[in-house]
């Protein structure tokens, strides 16, 4: 049975009317197969516009409907929704656009008539394809995983326990608090780290909502939005965390020293540890690669003096399953090994410092219980800062680092406080970027205190001296790219600002997660203005720095933003599946998987018992990768199918004349050479 | 040719030969996605910037979705170039959708030269959402260069 | 390094050779089938599972006849576990072929060795069969044979080897596991056994057949050989590409099409199950017929036929392997062969694309990268 299709031309008051003859395209559309009304009206997304159609579906049985107006972006849903009033199914509509791409931009009133008549006619050559399509709902698992316990986090954490749901925060380290742990003070208020996140940590410890998980790896996940499958690692700690008190002793009697990963190599811990009094949790945990006990079966210092014997040198990795509905990743960043930059000298000479590394020299908790001195005990004359160490750099990363103009304003202001005034402290810098909310305020406050700063990039980081001043020294050299003199400045002391880059383990991560990298390597968010929490597979949110780099304040916010859009998912309950996904018709797919790998979102599984490839509809996201390749058209998007597409290209070329035949611009929309009584045309319908 | 041309036909020619120089209108494809070609093809329009009315839009949700297919059936059915347009490297809605795309226009611009078809009858552009004026300007100029070159041979085949 | 064995011809008689080889295959290579050409009557020699060691006696890896490529059969006895290792004895555009399909996962090479033997050629189907006559199968092909491997290509009692085999620079496939050579050599001697890979290593280890260190005969006239008809090939792609050169010219080069669609199933890297052009997709309706003959004035029919072509150079020229069965099958002798090697020339350099090389080169429209092709994107405004 043929289609009853409705044509409906919108005048969008004059916008549209103005250059095209609403009423000629009308007509034209009238005379067009199957279409049985064809009427124009001033406006057609407005109420009575609406009842228009609405009227027209009841009344004359439409099975069709075409609507000529403003982009199908601003009023597609409009008309589907008074279709689905009408109780037609709203994918039977095709909108098309006589506005922004005909009316407003096309000089000649007929030729933005006749180009209307031809979007008209292409819209009416596809509506006939289209199909019936429902969204199909699905339930959202109440919890919410979040993966990497640092500062984003814990706030995503802590937001989303707050809402009553229940959070699993999974953290690869023995305690969270993650880089800001490290920290001692924070720009530009200069308040100490410890002071404002020792409480969000023990806010963590203290959510009955929070299910947290330390030495733990998320190494499977499976599902959908909605329905997400978590196998969690659990590393062995080798200390019960049920019977531990966290009183310490252990610490003491350990003999075995290690060089400490969270002093960044400049202080030692024992082989069993906590990275500071105030690690949540307390509980220690044993380095099995150095504790001497693990290794050669000797000592057991530790099991002999724990007075609750919650040493347990046999505890084995065990695996935790999770269903949660979103997953929020807050992994974080590393900072860039310095060494292969030679030209600075890291490693080679003992008083060259990453940023990092001196952020534990400032705090009372590191190893020089926050005194700011060399490896000699002696304190800094004259202490260089040297900005992009890493970052803005083609060899390295390209992109900036965020942070380091910031902190190492701090670290200036920082060394005249603690040192003292006279300490002679000059910046190497690229640009100032202090854009932040009192940053230009705190980079003027450290300018008048006298610190140095000169533009350019250093070239190396030397102790050779060529002038008596620079014995025993380290002589930063690089050229004032203001003045364009070249400089030597001797100093005690250098601190590299380290790009913040991508972890190590990030690939392994978006593969788990499913998730895309950047370029850069950190993860790639749905969109870079409006989508800079979720990702490319729903219900997989990213806050903090994983995403690319960011100072507290901004990855703070961002993983306000990931735990906001994991509670939308959660609060609602229910989410919605487009019905526009790629469907394998599995009597025609010959499984050569080629689609499987070139899907972005592994929405495509292989079914070995019946050797097709199958779309899941949950994680499809209609892209059409898969059909844009598959030769055999097994693969089809739906409300984007070839009959579809194909309908469309033919109604749109319909005009095309016989050959010799030579097209003037036509004066008066309703004489074109176009046939407005065409008998009979081409047109794909079932 | 000129036995089967009709009355009008002869009509047109003689409005044609006043006028040569618009004796020959392209007829242009256009296959863009929807997030970010289709989106700055909304803003020209938004923000008036006159544009050569010989193109025809078909919204594709992603330049990953064009079938190489849809281009050949296009030219065939006479369109004198395809213009094929997506979100620009690392901007696109689904990932890579539109890298995909570009292997496939290569794949095209290596089919389609072997039996005449100029190179420039398909082209594949990066117009981002943001960019109403470059979609504005890449339709101007389109349009200009396939007016130079002339119809698609395909108009003038009747057995194809 | 390969390990070459050596295969003794008595009698003059390469292809018992052969059969003697496939044999040993059978009876301690611990394979359980072997895949090669038999005459099973008075026909052209058919694509054959063997099991059995007595049933070689009419295999004949070697005749000049090529009625299909047994990419198709060998992809349909390794698509899934048969529990077995099989062999097949097969020409190199067959085994490039299988490649491809294995790639994509219509066959697979973990149970399965693939022994090439140097092409020398074939006839079509109809010029086979009067080259033979009545005369022994045999026979026939140790006449076609003659004493050096390779000697000439055409006019052998007047006949000429069929287009695609003329032009075919792929003598050797480079991805077998073992390869048994036959240009430039003494057929009435001894012919090499080349392992190319660990599998086809282990096999010719277990045959125990004698090491050998050959002249190096084969190289130099295998070089010759590749460099005439690469020749060849250059001139018949100058010629249809001048044929072709336009879309009037490429509608009636071809004008005989019938859209019978044997080209596509002839060829051995068409995989679909079904072409696109045989589903409800290309099902017009009678009131489309009349519209596009009235934009025109005339529709030829069957419609959609440049379209069918075109399309097909889109999804298989990368993989076109050149072996000519297209031009076997077309019932109108449409040269498709031609056609399609000239645009696979093009595709195939356009993405650096050899089919059949290595199961490593992934199919050019399976992959992408961030950056490449930049040159393909306008930039217009």
């Amino acid at each position: 049975m043929s289609n009853r299709i409705g044509v409906y031309i919108c005048h969008c008051g004059t916008n549209i009317a103005k250059k095209v003859d609403c009423a000629a395209v009308a007509r034209f559309a009238g005379g067009l197969r199957d279409v049985v009304v064809a009427r124009d009206y001033q406006f057609m997304c407005s109420d009575p516009g609406q009842d228009l159609i609405i009227n027209d579906i009841r009344n004359l049985g439409l099975s069709r409907v075409v609507v000529a107006s403003c982009s199908p972006r601003l009023h597609e849903k409009t008309f589907q929704k008074a279709l689905a009033r009408a109780g037609l199914n709203p994918y039977l509509l095709q909108h098309t656009c006589i506005r922004e791409h005909c009316s407003w931009v096309t000089e000649d009133p007929g030729e933005a008539t006749a180009k209307a008549r031809m979007l008209v006619a292409a819209a009416v050559d596809r509506v006939d394809r289209h199909g019936e399509l429902f969204s199909r709902e699905v339930d959202v698992l109440p919890d919410v995983m979040v993966v990497g316990a640092g500062i984003a986090g814990i706030q995503a954490a802590l937001d989303i326990a707050k809402s009553g749901h229940r959070v699993h925060l999974v953290e690869k380290g023995p305690s969270i608090g993650g880089h800001m742990a490290q920290f001692d003070k924070t720009f530009p208020t200069l308040d100490c780290a410890a002071c404002i996140s020792t409480p969000k940590m023990v806010a963590v410890a203290q959510e009955p909502n929070i299910h947290l998980m330390t030495c733990a790896e998320v190494v499977e996940v499976s599902g959908f939005v909605g329905n997400y499958q978590a196998r969690v690692r659990l590393n062995p700690r080798y200390v019960d965390t049920e019977k531990c008190t966290g009183c310490g002793t252990c610490l003491e009697k350990c003999p075995t020293k290690v060089s400490s990963e969270f002093e960044e190599g400049l202080g030692t811990r024992k082989a069993i540890y906590r990275n500071s009094p105030q690690a949540v949790p307390n509980t220690p945990v044993i380095d099995p690669l150095h504790c001497k006990k693990i290794t050669k079966n000797k000592c057991g210092a530790c099991e002999k003096f724990c007075p609750t014997g919650a040493i347990d040198y046999h505890q084995v990795e065990r695996f935790v399953d999770l269903e949660v509905g979103s997953i929020v990743l807050a992994t974080g960043y590393d900072t860039l090994d310095p060494t292969p930059l030679t030209e600075y000298g890291f490693g080679r000479y003992p008083e060259v410092y990453t940023a990092l590394q001196f952020e534990r020299l400032n705090n009372a908790t590191g190893p020089t219980q926050g005194r700011i001195v060399m490896k000699d005990g002696r304190s800094p004359e004259s202490v260089a800062v040297i900005h992009c160490v890493g970052s803005r750099d083609k060899n390295y990363h390209e992109y900036c680092s965020r942070t380091c103009c910031m902190y190492a304003l701090k670290y200036d202001h920082l060394l005249k406080d603690k040192v003292g005034h006279h300490v002679r402290v000059t910046n190497f810098y690229i640009d100032m970027r202090c854009f932040g909310k009192g940053y230009e305020e705190f980079y003027e406050r450290v300018q008048q205190e006298g610190v140095t700063f000169i533009r350019g990039r250093p070239a190396e980081v030397t102790d050779r001296a060529i002038r008596p001043e620079e014995e025993g020294k380290l002589v930063v050299v690089a050229e004032d790219t203001l003045s364009g003199l070249p400089v030597r400045v001797p100093v005690d002391m250098v601190i590299l600002c380290t790009a913040m880059e991508a972890r190590q383990g990030a690939s392994e991560v978006a593969r788990v997660f499913g998730v895309a990298q950047g370029q850069d390597g950190f993860f790639l968010e749905e969109h870079p203005k409006l989508g800079p929490v979720s990702t490319a597979t729903d219900g997989v949110f990213l806050a903090g720095t994983c995403q690319g780099p960011k100072d507290i304040p901004d990855a703070v916010a961002h993983a306000s933003g990931g735990a906001a859009q994991a509670l939308a998912l959660a609060a609602r309950g229910r989410v919605a599946i487009s019905p526009t996904t790629s469907w394998i018709n599995p009597e025609i797919c010959v499984g050569c998987r080629v689609c499987v790998g070139l899907c972005a979102y592994s929405a495509i599984e292989f079914d070995e018992r019946r050797k097709v490839a199958v779309v899941n509809e949950a994680m499809c996201k209609g892209c059409g990768s898969c059909a844009g390749y598959c030769p055999s058209g097994a693969a089809q998007i739906k409300h984007f199918n070839e009959p579809q597409v194909f309908a469309e290209l033919e109604g749109l070329l319909m005009d095309l004349e016989r050959p010799g035949a030579v097209r003037v611009p036509v004066e008066d929309g309703d004489q074109g050479p176009l046939p407005d009584e065409h008998p009979a045309r081409e047109s794909v319908t079932n | 040719m000129d036995a089967q041309a009709t009355q009008a036909d002869a009509g047109r020619r003689r409005d044609a030969q006043t006028a040569p120089s618009v004796a020959f209108e392209p007829t242009i494809v256009a296959f863009v996605c929807n997030w970010c070609t289709y989106t700055a093809a909304d803003l020209a329009g938004t923000s008036r910037m006159i544009q050569k009315p010989n193109l025809r839009l078909v919204r594709m949700m992603c330049t990953g979705m064009v079938d190489p297919k849809y281009v050949i059936k296009a030219l065939l059915s006479g369109a004198d170039a395809v213009l094929i347009s997506g979100c620009h490297p690392g901007d696109c809605h689904y990932i890579n959708g539109n890298y995909k795309a570009r292997r496939r226009v290569k794949l095209l611009k290596e089919i389609l030269p072997q039996f005449g078809v100029d190179t420039r009858r398909v082209r594949l552009t990066w117009v981002g959402a943001s960019e109403g004026n470059e979609f504005a300007a890449t339709v101007n100029s389109l349009v200009e260069e396939i007016r130079e070159l002339g119809p698609i041979e395909t108009r003038g085949l009747k057995a194809l | 390094m390969t390990t070459t064995a050596k295969l003794d011809v008595q009698d003059n008689n390469p292809v018992a050779a052969l059969q003697e080889l496939m044999r040993r295959m059978l009876e301690r290579g611990g394979v359980g089938g072997v895949l090669t050409p038999v005459h099973l009557g008075r026909g052209t020699p058919m694509p054959t599972l063997v099991t059995d060691p007595a049933e070689l006696a009419l295999a004949d890896p070697l005749a000049p006849a090529f009625p299909m490529n047994g990419a198709k059969m060998l992809a349909r006895l390794t698509k899934g576990h048969s529990g077995e290792r099989i062999a097949a004895v097969m020409r190199p555009c067959e085994i490039r072929a299988f490649i491809e399909l294995a790639k994509l996962n219509q066959g697979s090479l973990d149970n399965v060795l693939l022994i090439s033997v140097d092409c020398l050629g074939a006839y079509d189907n109809t010029h086979y069969l009067r080259f033979k006559g009545a005369d022994d199968a045999i026979q026939t092909t140790l006449g076609f044979l003659g004493k050096v491997g390779g000697g000439k290509d055409t006019a052998r009692d007047g006949y000429d080897l069929a287009g695609a085999c003329l032009v075919c620079e792929h003598p050797v496939a480079a991805a077998a596991d073992v390869s048994v050579g036959l240009v430039g050599l003494d057929l009435t001697a001894a012919l090499p056994v080349m392992a190319e890979t660990a599998k086809g290593e282990a096999l010719l280890a277990a045959l125990e057949l004698e090491d050998w260190q050959p002249r190096e005969d084969r190289a130099e006239a295998l070089a010759r050989l590749v460099e005439r008809r690469t020749q060849e090939r250059d001139a018949m792609i100058e010629r249809t590409a001048e044929a072709t050169g336009t879309l009037a010219g490429l509608a009636e080069y071809l004008a005989g099409c019938v859209n019978c669609l044997n080209c596509r199933v002839a060829c051995p890297v068409c995989y679909c199950r079904e072409c696109v052009f045989a589903t409800d997709v290309f099902d017009h309706k009678p009131w489309q017929y009349m519209g596009w003959a009235r934009q025109k004035g005339m529709l030829k029919m069957p419609t959609d036929t440049v379209f069918y072509h075109l399309t097909r150079m889109a999804h298989m020229s990368t993989a076109c392997v050149g072996c000519g069965q297209c031009s076997n099958a077309c019932p109108n002798d449409v040269p498709v062969m031609e056609l399609f090697r000239t645009v696979a020339t093009r595709t195939q350099k356009g993405f650096d694309y050899e089919p059949g090389r290595s199961m490593d080169d992934p199919p050019p429209l399976s992959v992408f990268k961030e950056k490449e092709f930049e040159d393909v994107v306008s930039h217009m405004a």
